[in-house]
């Protein structure tokens, strides 16, 4: 039972207290949004953005041109420039303001749904979205939104600017409108580009299980052409996201069956429909389960999830609740290998470890300047964990099915790095008795888990083993 | 069954080990062989990696797109010319192409078709192994395989024991620990960890010399191919190579899709140079899970298509050729009147190639890797016996 703690959250940390009921204590974190515990500096999605787009426009329009016989130059310039809009700071500071809500803040179980979320809604890795605007849209659409129903959060991640971008929607224009008229005129062709209405179906909403076919893509496709970044000189692709009726493909679209109308208000109309599809409840259930229990989800687990989503109409805190009770049910038959990511918070929550730059170093930053390294370990680490959270290589994420993070490559990670995390533990969690309770308080076996620890006698060689043995990397 | 000569001293070997001799050493005289997959995630676009010349139809579709000084290959097609590696292997008669073709997946989706790419299957996520791990599975290949990236392709799964390499910059805890973990697992049934645990305390690859070592693909493709000569070196190896999917600015020869293939064609280069002679005895193919649309997008790119073409270097195949059923370019020769088709199902020439390289019949690969589909033998057009 005690793995539930693991499975659901990333265990009991030094100064929690064991509770004394466990599914309580993790559904009574489900109900509201608290603020950040994060205490430094936060910026908002539009701010970065425009940091973004100060890159963007920067290099393109500017260095590219003034630079274009000078290959060092350039080089040196685009530094700059990087440094100039904060390229390599805002991602260390975005994990940081992430990982205080596994590690600090008193609601570990919604920060893991969280995760959760934002990898289903996945930013993956393009251009340089990861480094400025991706943390804050996980911030501003995704947990934000945790406390809605599921349909407001699809709603608003599909037409975020980082999805619109990421996705080619500005790419996608009606081959009928008005905007493609004008591109025939002047010899050029303009259409539609699929990528978008493909994954708001396959990825985020019914999956391919509902049958929906290549007709019913390039109709949703139409639906959602002319939603895209409103253009301008400067500011390029990073304008907010708006409905231009001039790219929008005219006429009626159907989409698995139902007659949808031209204009603006055919995308949401068309997302309610898609949320409420029996199989966008069942492929949230199984993707729910697979994430918290095994690889393989029975019927039977999914069930009282779906069930949930009916009586409460996808609101997402009962959603999680049922997910949660479920893990619980479930928590002596199955063990889920931990991604990287969650492994990691783990052994920070439970050992102690000073994981987190603090809020006052990371303020330290000043626009301009090169980072001080330790502002950019959180960044380095991740990716040598080999998940960084926004650099998810396709669209549909970080795979949450465990082979995918078997391999010797992963596990010699986790070795060597649990050895880097004893040096960054406080004195006093230096001991065999803190490391004698934390094992009692967080794992079934603790007998037996000592004994195996014990033939090692150095502290740190302890570490090592206790976050590699199978009872922590499966939880 | 027919048990090839490696298979016959393998087994033989491992009874005489079992009886108490020394380790199993291979016989001089059996060829060790060896397969390189590389894959192109995005859906590489074989028209732009190997353009066919004079074709109006094409030049008509992608304006913006043509390529300005290709190679030519041959009378009908030409070659990317940044591909300049490549072409070097071909022109020692080391480089192929197998043109207008793909896997058996016609719906456009990056997830299915990768998923489909790496399992040869025909439903999405269905199968949960690779078809080149149960490729070496019938090969009896177990930790002969080696994947140069961080997680381990679907691709290779199917065996176990596969190794895999993306150099850390830490240093491993010592060995003590290792076996002990290794124990701890092999107790508790987990012998998944207990295989990986026991690759982890053999490698001799992370203490090279104690400098860190480049992640590049061209790094990492000298490394695999110093590995690959040795005679008790992995026979098979997975690259990946990112970044075909470019549905804007695509470009021309200074485009993100070339970005892409120069990669790939690095790893040619550094294939070479770390195999040395062992080059003659080894394939390299790429592999991707569809081609791209003709018509070039409102972007400058192009969309998800379905044909796209495969590249084979190393001295295993038979001859520099442009292998094509080409099935045109006209509206109604294109799959869905927008894609290049597909004529030839590409599991047929990776089939043929397990069937090469690692000694089986062509059939017994077809019957148990692909589960008897229908796929054509290309072994002796394609390939040195």
């Amino acid at each position: 039972m005690k793995n539930f703690y693991r499975k659901v959250a990333f265990g009991l940390g030094p100064d929690e207290k064991v509770p004394s009921d466990p599914l309580k204590w993790a559904t009574n974190q489900l109900n509201d949004i608290p603020e950040f515990s994060w205490k430094g500096k936060i910026l908002p999605e539009k701010k970065l953005r425009t940091y973004y787009r100060e890159w963007v426009y920067g290099d393109r329009k500017v260095l590219r041109k003034k630079y274009k016989n000078d290959k060092d130059g350039y080089k040196r310039e685009k530094n700059k420039l990087r440094h100039a809009t904060g390229q390599k700071f805002w991602w260390n500071l975005e994990l940081c303001i992430r990982y205080s809500e596994a590690l600090k803040s008193t609601s570990p179980v919604l920060a893991k749904l969280w995760y959760f979320w934002g990898n289903h809604f996945a930013i993956s890795e393009k251009d340089f979205l990861a480094q400025y605007t991706t943390g804050a849209y996980q911030r501003e659409i995704i947990r934000a939104n945790m406390n809605q129903n599921f349909e407001k959060m699809a709603q608003e991640a599909t037409i975020g600017w980082s999805m619109i971008h990421h996705l080619d929607n500005e790419q996608n224009i009606g081959p009928k409108s008005q905007e493609a008229q004008w591109a025939r005129e002047k010899g050029k062709t303009k259409g539609v580009n699929e990528n978008h209405a493909r994954e708001l179906l396959e990825l985020h909403t019914v999956s391919p299980d509902c049958g929906y076919t290549q007709e019913d893509v390039i109709q949703m496709a139409y639906i959602m052409s002319g939603w895209r970044p409103k253009w301008g000189k400067k500011r390029l692709e990073t304008g907010d996201v708006h409905f231009n009726p001039d790219a929008h493909e005219p006429g009626t679209k159907t989409v698995l069956g139902k007659k949808y109308k031209r204009g603006r208000k055919s995308l949401s109309v068309a997302i309610t429909d898609l949320v409420n599809h029996p199989s966008c409840r069942k492929f949230i259930a199984m993707k729910l389960c697979r994430y918290l229990i095994t690889d393989n989800p029975t019927e039977e687990m999914m069930q009282p999830i779906i069930k949930a989503w009916e009586k409460s109409d996808g609101f997402l805190p009962e959603v999680h609740k049922a997910a949660i009770e479920v893990a619980f049910n479930y928590s002596d038959k199955y063990n889920k290998f931990q991604n990287p990511e969650n492994w990691l918070l783990q052994m920070s929550k439970m050992a102690d470890v000073d994981l987190i730059p603090s809020p006052s170093f990371m303020d330290l930053y000043q626009l301009g300047n090169k980072p001080i390294k330790d502002q950019r370990a959180l960044e380095r680490l991740m990716d040598e964990l080999g998940q960084h959270p926004y650099l998810a290589k396709q669209p549909n994420g970080w795979s949450d099915i465990s082979e995918d993070w078997m391999s010797p490559e992963l596990l010699i990670r986790r070795l060597v790095y649990a050895r880097e995390a004893y040096y960054k533990k406080s004195g006093k969690s230096q001991t065999t008795e803190f490391y004698e309770e934390m094992i009692e308080k967080n794992y079934d076996n603790s007998g037996e888990i000592l004994k195996i620890i014990d033939q090692h006698r150095e502290l740190v060689h302890k570490h090592v083993i206790l976050f590699n043995l199978p009872e922590t990397l499966k939880s | 069954m027919k048990i090839s000569r490696r298979n016959f001293l393998k087994g033989s070997a491992t009874t005489l080990f079992l009886a108490g001799f020394n380790f199993p050493v291979l016989a001089n005289t059996d060829k060790k062989k060896n397969l390189v997959v590389i894959m192109l995630r995005g859906g590489m676009d074989g028209l732009c990696a190997v353009p066919i010349i004079g074709d109006k139809n094409f030049e008509k579709k992608r304006k913006d797109l043509i390529l300005d000084e290709t190679i030519k290959l041959n009378s009908d097609f030409a070659l990317h010319p940044k591909l300049k590696n490549f072409h070097n292997l071909w022109q020692n008669n080391l480089g192929a192409i197998v043109h207008a073709t793909n896997i058996p997946y016609t719906k456009r989706s990056h997830f299915d078709g990768q998923n489909l790419m790496e399992t040869g299957g025909h439903t999405p996520y269905s199968i949960k192994t690779g078809w080149l791990g149960r490729g070496m599975k019938l090969g009896e290949l177990k930790g002969d395989g080696l994947a140069l990236a961080l997680p381990m392709p679907l691709l290779l799964r199917g065996i176990p024991s596969n190794d895999n390499f993306y150099p850390s910059k830490k240093r491993l805890p010592r060995t003590e620990l290792l076996q002990l973990l290794k124990s701890v697992y092999t107790d508790k049934s987990e012998h998944d960890l207990a295989n990986m645990m026991e690759i982890i305390a053999n490698r001799s690859m992370m203490n090279n010399g104690g400098t860190s070592m480049s992640r590049k693909n061209s790094s990492l493709a000298y490394k695999a191919g110093l590995e690959l000569k040795k005679i008790n070196g992995p026979r098979v190896a997975v690259f990946e190579v990112d970044g075909f999917d470019t549905h804007a600015a695509q470009g021309g020869v200074n485009g993100s899709h070339s970005d892409s293939l120069i990669e790939m064609d690095s790893i040619f280069k550094s294939l070479e140079k770390g195999l040395g002679e062992e080059i003659e005895n080894t394939l390299v193919l790429t592999l991707t899970e569809f081609g791209r649309t003709i018509k070039q997008n409102g972007g400058r790119g192009t969309e998800h298509g379905y044909g796209s073409a495969i590249f084979m270097a190393g001295g295993l195949i038979k001859k520099s050729q442009v292998y094509t059923d080409w099935p045109g370019l006209k509206r109604k020769e294109l799959f869905e009147g927008r894609d290049l088709n597909s004529t030839i199902d590409s599991r047929s020439v990776y089939a043929s190639a397990m069937s090469t390289v690692f000694d089986i019949d062509f059939k017994r690969i077809q019957k148990e890797v692909f589960w008897g589909d229908k796929l054509q033998n290309l072994s002796e057009k394609l390939f040195k016996s």
